[in-house]
């Protein structure tokens, strides 16, 4: 073959192949970088405070101008005209609403440090200027004192609660007790518990009224001034008047919200805590019940199994499970372990309660066991890996010193091994807080009333359905392409989905190094 | 001068054996040193039982040289010594040729006596016997200093040679003298010759021991060196 | 006749069986189809230490491994004869293996501490034949590295991983792990070929020294090596063996042409 009649010299071929490989490499680097940098982007940009401005604008329903305090959520162009999303509150609608802003409509734009952004308990927002607090001794206390003020609420909303929880609620057992020993109406005991119940009540009723006398008093953009009940409000940010560091620790304050509390308005707004909750147990459980399985398999396939036919085409199926589609482990969760099993369960133990089903519904250890057979090969696959790298010598070794098989297996190849089994579950822990199909199938839903662990006995409560991550943030994207806020949440949710898995996988790699130091030598 | 450490190793066993061999030279050493002072009492007091002693004493100086030299043999196969230790070893078993020839000769001397070969002349056999205590002195000069591994001392035993050499020489012209007076036959005449002969080749056997004893200590061979140059070569080593 | 050096040589074909620590019989094995060892028969005195020199692939570390069954590692050993230790024949399929493997200690070529602290390495035999009063363990523990000469060294950090170690400290304690079972006999395979020449030195002194506890098998390619340590030398050649004497003999007048050969380095 005459070299020089091919295309490209060697040195040539050489240089083009390295070319290329840095080309592809720094594409792949570039994707990283962007993935991580729009995530964390969008994400943050959700806790971090924005200026309330006071826009003046054409109404689009009667073209007369119109003052409001807004927050602008997203920018774009089109036309030429710059399109604004504005949440904002106004006379008709206090509690906010959003819509869309053409630049030529705009009349004024500008920042408005005397507002306020105050968001209420139940997850609405009002933008308004804050004037004063009330309270049934002072009309006009400074809003500054706000803080004190609702100290004294939240001292009558403890005394109400108590007042609920113990006298009441004795009071009401009583009257029930009375009502199934069928004590007449007319009994003394029974007229004794009214009277009491009444006094409590009306307690109770003057205690509301005195809460609800502490109000927060605010101006809209055009003067009209509403009054909303102390009680009802959550934060509020003078955000214009806020410094840079002040708006770094609002942010973290909601963050920490963001991690602490159960979403509100159907996902939109509040924090995420119960689908963090339920993106981690379901991890831990899949962990649990993956590990062993994993492991125990590989030994045998590695240390017991005979070299044959029949291991290798055990050995090829486990590597084609690794790519079998992961809905189709959730049907097969649904089928086999809902319906199959869980019925099973049902009709065996909680023959009582049918038809309503107990176990036979999808549940969070369903969903664990689920993603446990989807992540085996994972785990079966990087266990024997690590099992084919105890040196020789080490087995011999222990064989020496009398050791059988199992206890040379316990004692010295599996601590060898452990890098590599912790390999396998990082890889199945990365696998399985992302997935999100099969999840919906087997237990994960958009909203659960309870969380899984409570301090209701047996204080775990496997059958009980959870809040994932991955479905809250597919639930966050189908709400409404127009609705920016929501957006912001669900990319705030993948941010923290995103850090979730980081951190397991920080975790178990530092877990890994560790064993690696002490089992791996040179 | 440098010391030589042959009990540092790590093997403790090839220490024994080192010292062990050492050792063994020094016995058979000892041994010939005996036999010559035997054979120099015998000439003196006219012993043929003692000659016969020393004579046959010299097969178990054979035996020795075989086992040393086996021992060496040994010693190089299984341990590969190096440096200062194949110098002993191979030192040694240079050595022990001399010694044993050493045994030879001091046997032929035996035989003197044990044929009625003694000069009748006393001032020949006083001569002799001078002769005599001088190589024996100087016999234990060398094994001495080839205990201590000193290699001063050898060179001063190499020195004592000169002298004997000179006595040796006069004592040669004197019978030569004697024998044109003598009654006794050139056949008696020639044997005390040879065993004069002998006596004077075992000074020059210890000679060499004593040059080995420089070699093993400096690592430089002083065979073949003049003596003038000698001390010149020495002085370079130092 | 005056006798100058005292070297024992004792009389390997009619070895008492007081003298005797390992008796092969007419031992032949095969890997499949491969033969490695044919018709070896040879009394193993106790109490000295004993090499097996060749070529690689002669069959020398097979024939040290029978000695505790670590052939049967590979499932497709197949083994006739008999090797008797003491008056057991060990070739006995009934044969515990596990007790038989306490009773003969092996140390292998790389030095293989497990990635445990050096408490537990040495401990490691002794808990798997359920010893587990802390006392009974320190003891044997501390026996053992005093034994392999490592105690001084080590007895500050007893509870550091043994990867700390250096290798000839390594590989002490992998004879120290052997020897705090008590074994009767101790097989060395190729025990220095990863060390320093150095260490191997030590290493070859505490062979010397251990012989006074149990009888020592030793496999070398180092030829110096063995005769440097052993008390007896076998040589096998394609499986066979064609020499067995002392190495006294045997490094400077072998009788045979074929050990001549390779001790002199005349082949392969």
């Amino acid at each position: 073959m005459n070299k020089s009649r091919r295309l490209f010299s060697q040195g040539q071929r050489q240089a083009l192949f390295i070319g290329a490989g840095a080309f592809f490499t720094g594409l792949l680097l570039l994707a990283m970088i962007s993935i991580v940098l729009l995530i964390a982007a969008r994400g943050g940009g959700y806790f971090w405070p924005q200026d309330v401005h006071r826009v003046s604008f054409l109404s689009s329903v009667d073209d007369q101008p119109k003052t409001v305090f807004a927050q602008i959520q997203s920018e774009y162009m089109q036309d030429g005209q710059k399109m604004r999303w504005l949440q904002l509150s106004d006379a008709q609608s206090p509690y906010g609403r959003q819509i869309l802003l053409e630049s030529n409509r705009t009349l004024s734009l500008a920042r408005a440090p005397e507002a306020a952004r105050v968001a209420l308990k139940d997850g609405r927002v009002v933008l308004a200027e804050p004037v004063s607090v009330e309270s049934p001794e002072s009309t006009s206390i400074a809003v500054a004192r706000i803080d004190a003020v609702r100290e004294n609420v939240a001292q009558i909303d403890a005394r109400i609660t108590a007042i609920r929880d113990d006298a009441l609620s004795q009071i009401h057992l009583q009257l029930t007790e009375l009502d199934q020993r069928k004590v007449s109406k007319n009994a003394p005991a029974r007229k004794k518990l009214n009277k009491a119940f009444d006094r409590w009540h009306s307690q109770v009723l003057e205690l509301e009224r005195q809460r609800d006398s502490y109000r927060l008093n605010l101006q809209l953009a055009q003067g009209d001034d509403i009054s909303i009940p102390l009680m009802d409000v959550y934060s509020l940010e003078h955000t214009g008047q806020l410094t840079a560091v002040g708006k770094l620790g609002v942010a973290l304050n909601r963050v920490g919200r963001f991690l602490t509390e159960s979403p509100k308005q159907a996902n939109t707004a509040g924090g995420v805590f119960p689908a963090l909750f339920g993106t981690v147990l379901m991890v831990f459980l899949m962990t649990i019940i993956v590990t062993p399985f994993g492991v125990l398999a590989a030994v045998y396939l590695n240390e017991y199994a005979p070299d044959n036919a029949m291991t290798s085409i055990i050995r090829i199926c486990v590597s084609n499970m690794a790519g079998v589609p992961s809905i189709v482990y959730g049907v097969f969760g649904l089928g086999f372990f809902i319906y199959g099993v869980g019925g099973s369960l049902d009709q065996l133990f909680f023959e009582q309660s049918l038809p309503a089903p107990t176990m036979g519904t999808p549940g969070v250890f369903w969903a664990a066991l689920t993603m446990a057979i989807l992540t085996l090969p994972v785990v079966i696959v990087a266990t024997e890996e690590g099992l084919r790298n105890v040196p020789q010598g080490l087995k011999a070794g222990s064989y020496a010193l009398g050791a059988t098989k199992a206890e040379t297996v316990w004692h010295t190849i599996l601590p060898m091994a452990s890098p590599g089994i912790m390999t396998g579950v990082i890889l199945a822990i990365a696998r399985a807080a992302g997935e999100v199909a099969p999840l919906m199938l087997v237990g994960a839903v958009k909203f659960a009333p309870n969380l899984p662990v409570d301090a209701e006995f047996p204080y775990l409560h496997l059958e009980r359905q959870f809040m994932h991550l991955g479905v809250l943030i597919y639930d966050g994207a189908f709400h409404s392409q127009t609705d920016a806020k929501s957006a912001s949440m669900m990319f705030a949710a993948c941010l923290l989905l995103l850090v979730v898995v980081f951190i397991l996988n920080i975790l178990a790699i530092l877990l890994r190094a560790r064993l690696r130091r002490r089992y791996e030598r040179r | 001068m440098r010391q030589i450490a042959f009990n540092t190793h790590i093997s403790g066993k090839f220490n024994t054996e080192l010292e062990d061999l050492r050792n063994s030279v020094l016995t058979m050493g000892g041994e010939v040193e005996q036999q010559l002072i035997d054979t120099l009492k015998a000439i003196r007091l006219n012993h043929s039982g003692l000659a016969e002693k020393v004579a046959l004493n010299d097969l178990r100086i054979n035996s020795m040289e075989i086992q040393i030299d086996k021992e060496c043999m040994r010693i190089i196969a299984k341990r590969h010594p190096t440096a200062s230790d194949l110098r002993l070893v191979m030192i040694i078993s240079k050595a022990i040729t001399d010694i044993e020839r050493m045994g030879d000769e001091i046997e032929r001397m035996a035989r003197l006596v044990t044929k009625q070969k003694i000069p009748n002349s006393e001032s020949v056999k006083s001569s002799m016997l001078s002769i005599g205590e001088k190589v024996v002195a100087m016999m234990r000069g060398t094994f001495d200093a080839f205990a201590r591994q000193d290699d001063n001392s050898a060179l001063e035993v190499y020195d004592q040679d000169n002298r004997i050499d000179s006595e040796y020489k006069r004592l040669l012209a004197y019978i030569v003298k004697e024998m044109e007076s003598s009654n006794e036959s050139m056949q008696d005449w020639l044997e005390i010759l040879w065993a004069l002969r002998s006596l004077e080749r075992v000074g020059d056997r210890c000679k060499n021991i004593c040059e080995y004893v420089v070699t093993l200590t400096r690592g430089e061979d002083i065979r073949h060196t003049p003596l003038e140059n000698l001390s010149q070569t020495l002085e370079n080593l130092e | 006749m005056l006798k100058l050096f005292d070297h024992e040589h004792l009389d390997l074909d009619n070895l008492s069986d007081d003298l005797t620590a390992i008796r092969v019989e007419d031992l032949s094995l095969q890997f499949g189809n491969k033969h490695v060892l044919e018709n070896i028969s040879m009394r193993i005195p106790k109490h000295r230490v004993t090499a097996l020199i060749g070529q690689s692939g002669c069959g020398k570390s097979t024939l040290i491994s029978s000695f505790n069954r670590m052939n049967d590692l590979n499932p497709q050993c197949r083994y006739q004869g008999q090797i008797y230790i003491g008056d057991r024949d060990i070739n006995n399929k009934k044969q515990n293996v596990s007790e038989l493997r306490t009773q003969v200690g092996m140390v292998f070529q790389r030095p293989n501490p497990f990635p445990m602290s050096i408490y537990e390495n040495v401990c490691y035999g002794l808990k798997l034949q359920g010893i587990k009063v802390r006392r009974q363990l320190d003891d044997a523990v501390e026996r053992a590295l005093k034994d392999a000469a490592l105690w001084k060294e080590v007895k500050d950090r007893l509870f550091e991983s043994a990867s700390v170690l250096s290798g000839g400290q390594q590989q002490r304690l992998v004879i120290a792990r052997a020897l705090a079972l008590k074994p009767d006999i101790l097989l060395l395979d190729e025990p220095t070929s990863a060390l320093d020449p150095l260490t191997t030195l030590f290493i070859e002194e505490l062979i010397a020294e251990l012989k006074h506890r149990c009888t020592i098998i030793i496999v070398t390619h180092n030829m110096q090596q063995a005769a440097r340590v052993s008390d007896y030398t076998a040589f096998l050649h394609q499986g066979r063996l064609i020499e067995y004497s002392d190495s006294d003999t045997l490094f400077t007048t072998p009788e045979q042409k074929q050990t001549e050969d390779y001790i002199t380095g005349r082949y392969g």
